[in-house]
């Protein structure tokens, strides 16, 4: 989840007439998790799907409708002008078909602000823009522009200079001298030729989703701004545009409009849609009774606009929150501006009545059995290691189950025995007092179109006296009292046990595991200093 | 006051009473008793706080090589002294008797004005009265003796002699007793023993302590009037993103967060309109194009919600309440606070009043349940319900929030392409992170480390 970092005294300001304490208390109910406080400055982790939670600006335009200072849905402001424009050649239809963009004037920018922005940028290209495949977004000193632009395609030797470089180099130096080259020259797959924004001199100004141009880098003195973002898809791309002109304008700018055409692009509509949710489903959902009134005036407490038409709640959403798609969504923006705080837990009798699983019930005797004839339960991991499973114990690695891209080395593959596990257990515990008996139930898996999952039951017994009749007796007798199962060992051989010691378990007539005396080259792998008794048998092939 | 006591403590204060520092040597020997019953004895008399242990080191000096032959022969210069009381001797004459001490006899003696020569012989000039170092060679030669027991002046002579003394670092304890061990009476009784005294533990044997909050847990949800279903632990992505309206290109699903089953893709993933209404349900809300073979790669479960989201496609009831728990798997790093594979519990209630109210009544029920009442819920954000909201439990032994079940009512988006037509209310979470704070841990791999040593004290009832 993304982190954005705010301070109390710039909220305060962007907010209105509110405490630190009010802020504080309120982030959280705008779904904002605080990670961390020092003195006046909070970091807090908010979900993707509020894009235009990256700022201080947006968290402020949600905190003044919680503490109902400004209420209602934000209204972009974007003035009609015929001076910027921008062609699309069809070039770019097939790498990165779509363009928009919106002009963004006399603004003030402090570094906390551009601070602000280039962090709006980064989370948007993660989040929604899907590391930038999606969409991405260029923003640029209005001033070094001179209009019309083209977007259109170059070769990878064209040459430019590119955002903190200092001199001319190729694209194909950018995308393999910079990081953000290294990182995204992959979205322009293979094409030979790559999309560029140019301006009415030929000057390449962006590389998207790559690079600006350095010659239209943004600083503190800029006043007026130009914002383009490209994509796949021109929904998204606008999408994406809503939330930078929502929180341009909240921090002070004045927008303008830019027409777009060419190879089936057109100018952004940013505009608002109309949702109605019946004011009985908000209430049947949150299991509320709530008047039509204050339905609408939770809804604006959302900055979302709301006007009844009998019990119909007819909304109006600014398009920065295209999170919400429909009725349901409403229910919820109409429970935050109520305020879950408000909400009071009710316990309605069940109508249902209760049942454990049968399987869960099964082994919870299992293991009320093992304990009592002196196991202790262990527990470990189904995703294990190759290592551990086969090597150690000397098993056929021929149907091995791996994951992909495992971040942890102990677990690789999927278990399709418990033992193993069980001999490690031992190993780690040398020092601890003898005797050690342990026993574990759990799923083990193997290959069976596509995957076959089992529950299997292991135990061992480590000490001085340690034999096949101790460990036989155990399992003789647990299946015996807990599920009147009677078993028979035949002579049998097995990788992980000792020869002459080692048998097949059989329940009428089936083979259901093995057991016997663990090989004593196994135990010295493991390092354990005493001879140990084992067995694993299917409790889906006996008792379940 | 009256204690019973072992005999062997009986004898060892009682020794002491009459001889009140001694070692345990010592105490062997005035008690009869074994060493092992003595090193027992001063063991439990420590614990009773009734005998002190007072342990020092010492030097302990004993005669090297030299100083044994200077012992049985006497000193070299003591030998040509005692060879010159009868008359002056030639020199050749007592290189001959005295041979290797010779020269270093001739040397001290001539050091110490005791001798001169007279044209070929050597005579007496002053008899000494002592010779330096000759008392303590003599008292060392007897038996080893502590060095502060001995003139430190006259060893001083010896130490300077090559191989003459040995000194030894030792090591001593110096049993006493305490101030109530002199006033207590010892009961004479014999057959009684000390139902006071400590005895070692012996280690029981036990469900995992994991198993115990899975079990308290799942007792709990079924006496809610929930019931527990069960399921694979392999999915398809189908049920486990696709059915929960997770698009193909959410992050969740990227191979950094989930475990795919190298080269492993279900045939058979669900109906055939179950799959076409999820396909329309994402194409057409989240605008991109839905590939049936991405919803075919098998995934070890991030979540046990795909088990109870399928369980209400393949039912559709009206009215229920089903709970799910297990193991759910994360591509992380294994820290302290994160696992790869962990347990879930996931829950939900379908019916016609099915309400956020009553999803956060069943939340604040469970956890009154388990002992917590500080509770507030936030919201949240999860992609297959909505509204969705967070528990957030007060710990007091960590003085903070911390986040626990999240919860929700599943998103039309999610249950009308599966035929479900009521509301249905969904929560769970994290298992190890509610035993974490049952058992005070504060790193969550103890569970699986199966370390004998916690597992055969940790409290079965907390």
């Amino acid at each position: 989840m993304p982190v954005v970092e705010l301070s109390y005294t710039r909220l305060q300001k962007l907010v209105g007439k509110v405490t630190k304490k009010q802020i504080s208390d309120s982030l959280p109910f705008l779904g904002l998790d605080i990670e961390s406080e020092d003195k006046d400055l909070v970091r807090v982790e908010y979900s993707p799907n509020r894009p235009d939670y990256s700022t201080d600006f947006g968290i402020a335009l949600g905190l003044q409708g919680l503490l109902d200072i400004k209420t209602g849905a934000v209204k972009l402001k974007i003035k009609k002008s015929d001076r910027y424009q921008i062609f699309v050649k069809s070039g770019v239809s097939k790498i990165r078909p779509c363009v928009t963009g919106i002009v963004a004037r006399n603004g003030v920018i402090d570094t906390k602000i551009l601070e602000q922005i280039i962090q709006m940028q980064e989370d948007i290209h993660m989040g929604i823009g899907r590391k930038r495949t999606k969409s991405s977004i260029g923003i640029h000193d209005l001033d070094k522009i001179s209009f019309p632009l083209t977007y259109t395609t170059t070769s990878r030797n064209t040459k430019f200079t590119p955002l903190k470089f200092d001199k001319e180099i190729t694209i194909s130096e950018i995308l393999e001298q910079s990081d953000v080259g290294r990182n995204y020259g992959y979205i322009l797959g293979n094409f030979s030729k790559v999309p560029i924004i140019t301006d009415s001199g030929n000057n390449i100004i962006s590389l998207p989703p790559i690079i600006n141009a350095a010659i239209t880098t943004v600083t503190t003195k800029t006043k007026n701004l130009f914002v383009e973002v490209t994509g796949i898809n021109k929904n998204d791309a606008e999408n994406t545009l809503s939330v930078v002109a929502t929180i341009l304008e909240s921090a002070g700018f004045d927008l303008e409009s830019v027409k777009i055409s060419g190879a089936k692009n057109s100018p952004p509509k940013l505009a608002q849609k109309k949702i109605s949710v019946s004011a009985s489903l908000i209430n049947q959902i949150l299991g509320l009774n709530l008047s039509t009134s204050k339905i609408c005036s939770s809804l604006k407490k959302s900055r979302l606009d709301a006007i009844s038409k009998g019990n119909r709640i007819i909304c109006t959403i600014p398009a920065y929150r295209f999170d919400i798609f429909g009725p349901m969504d409403l229910v919820e923006e109409a429970a935050l501006g109520y305020g879950i705080q408000n909400l009071e837990p009710i316990l309605t009798p069940s109508q249902t009545i209760g049942q454990i699983n049968p399987v869960s019930l099964q082994l919870k005797s299992l293991n009320q059995i093992m304990i009592g004839l002196g196991y202790l339960e262990a527990l470990n991991s189904s995703l294990t290691s190759k290592y551990v499973l086969y090597d150690m114990t000397n098993r056929n690695t021929a149907k091995i189950i791996s994951v992909l891209d495992s971040k942890s080395q102990e677990h690789t593959i999927l278990r399709d025995s418990i033992l193993p596990g069980l001999l490690e257990n031992l190993s780690r515990n040398i020092h601890e007092s003898y005797p050690q008996k342990l026993f574990e139930t759990g799923t083990v898996f193997t290959i069976d179109d596509p995957i076959s999952e089992k529950i299997n039951f292991s135990s061992i017994s480590a000490h001085k006296d340690a034999n096949f009749t101790e460990i036989k007796s155990i399992l003789q007798s647990a299946l015996k009292t807990g599920f009147k199962i009677t078993i028979e060992t035949k002579t049998s051989s097995h990788p992980t046990f000792e020869a002459g010691h080692c048998a097949s378990v059989i329940s009428n007539g089936k083979s259901i595991g093995v057991i016997g005396k663990i090989n004593s080259k196994i135990v010295e792998n493991y390092k354990i200093r005493m001879p140990v008794v084992g067995f694993e048998i299917s409790l889906s092939e006996s008792i379940l | 006051m009256s204690q019973v006591f072992h005999d062997i403590e009986k004898k060892i204060i009682l020794s002491l009473r009459e001889n009140p520092k001694q070692s345990p040597e010592t105490l062997e020997k005035s008690t009869q008793l074994s060493p092992d019953q003595v090193r027992r004895g001063i063991e439990w008399l420590k614990l009773k706080d009734l005998a002190n242990v007072h342990e020092s080191k010492s030097i302990i000096v004993s005669l090297g090589k030299n100083g044994i032959e200077s012992f049985q022969k006497g000193l070299p210069e003591r030998r040509l002294l005692d060879l010159l009381k009868g008359g002056p001797r030639k020199l050749s004459d007592l290189q001959k008797d005295l041979g290797s001490v010779f020269g270093t006899s001739i040397g001290l003696a001539r050091k110490n004005n005791w001798i001169e020569t007279s044209s070929e012989n050597i005579l007496i000039k002053n008899l000494p009265l002592e010779i330096p170092g000759e008392k303590t060679l003599n008292q060392i030669g007897e038996r080893k003796l502590p060095k502060d027991e001995i003139d430190n002046d006259d060893l001083f002579s010896l130490l300077k002699r090559p191989d003459f003394i040995v000194e030894d670092i030792v090591k001593t304890k110096e049993i006493t007793l305490t101030d109530s061990a002199r006033s207590i009476v010892i009961s004479d009784s014999s057959g009684e023993i000390d139902v006071e005294a400590k005895v070692p533990d012996v280690f029981v044997a036990r469900t995992h302590p994991l198993k115990d909050t899975i079990d308290e847990i799942r007792e709990i949800f079924v006496t809610l009037g929930f019931s527990e279903i069960i399921g694979n632990m392999t999915q398809s992505s189908f049920w486990n993103f696709d059915a929960l309206f997770t698009p193909q290109d959410h992050p969740a699903r990227e191979l950094q967060d989930t475990f795919y089953l190298d080269g492993i893709s279900a045939k058979k993933i669900a109906t055939p309109e179950q799959i076409r209404k999820v396909a329309d349900s994402h194409n057409k809300n989240w605008r991109y194009h839905w590939d049936i073979n991405e919803a075919r790669k098998m995934v070890l479960r991030t979540h046990t919600t795909c088990i109870t989201i399928k369980h209400l496609a393949e039912n559709t009831p009206d009215e229920s309440r089903v709970f799910s728990l297990g193991r759910v798997f994360r591509n992380e790093k294994v820290s302290y606070k994160h696992l790869v594979e962990f347990n879930q519990i996931e829950g939900v209630v379908v019916g016609k009043d099915a309400n956020l109210r009553n999803l956060m009544g069943i939340q604040r029920e469970f956890y009154k349940r388990i002992g917590i009442t500080k509770i507030k819920f936030w919201p949240t954000f999860f992609p297959y319900t909505e509204p969705s909201l967070q528990t957030m439990v007060y710990n007091e032994r960590l003085e903070k929030w911390i986040e626990l079940f999240g919860m929700g009512i599943f998103r039309p988006e999610v249950t009308k392409p599966l035929g479900i037509t009521t509301p249905v209310l969904a929560w769970g979470g994290g298992i190890e992170r509610i035993a974490m704070l049952k058992y005070g841990l504060d790193d969550v791999r103890e569970f699986y480390n199966n370390n004998l040593n916690w597992l055969r004290s940790a409290t079965k009832c907390q």
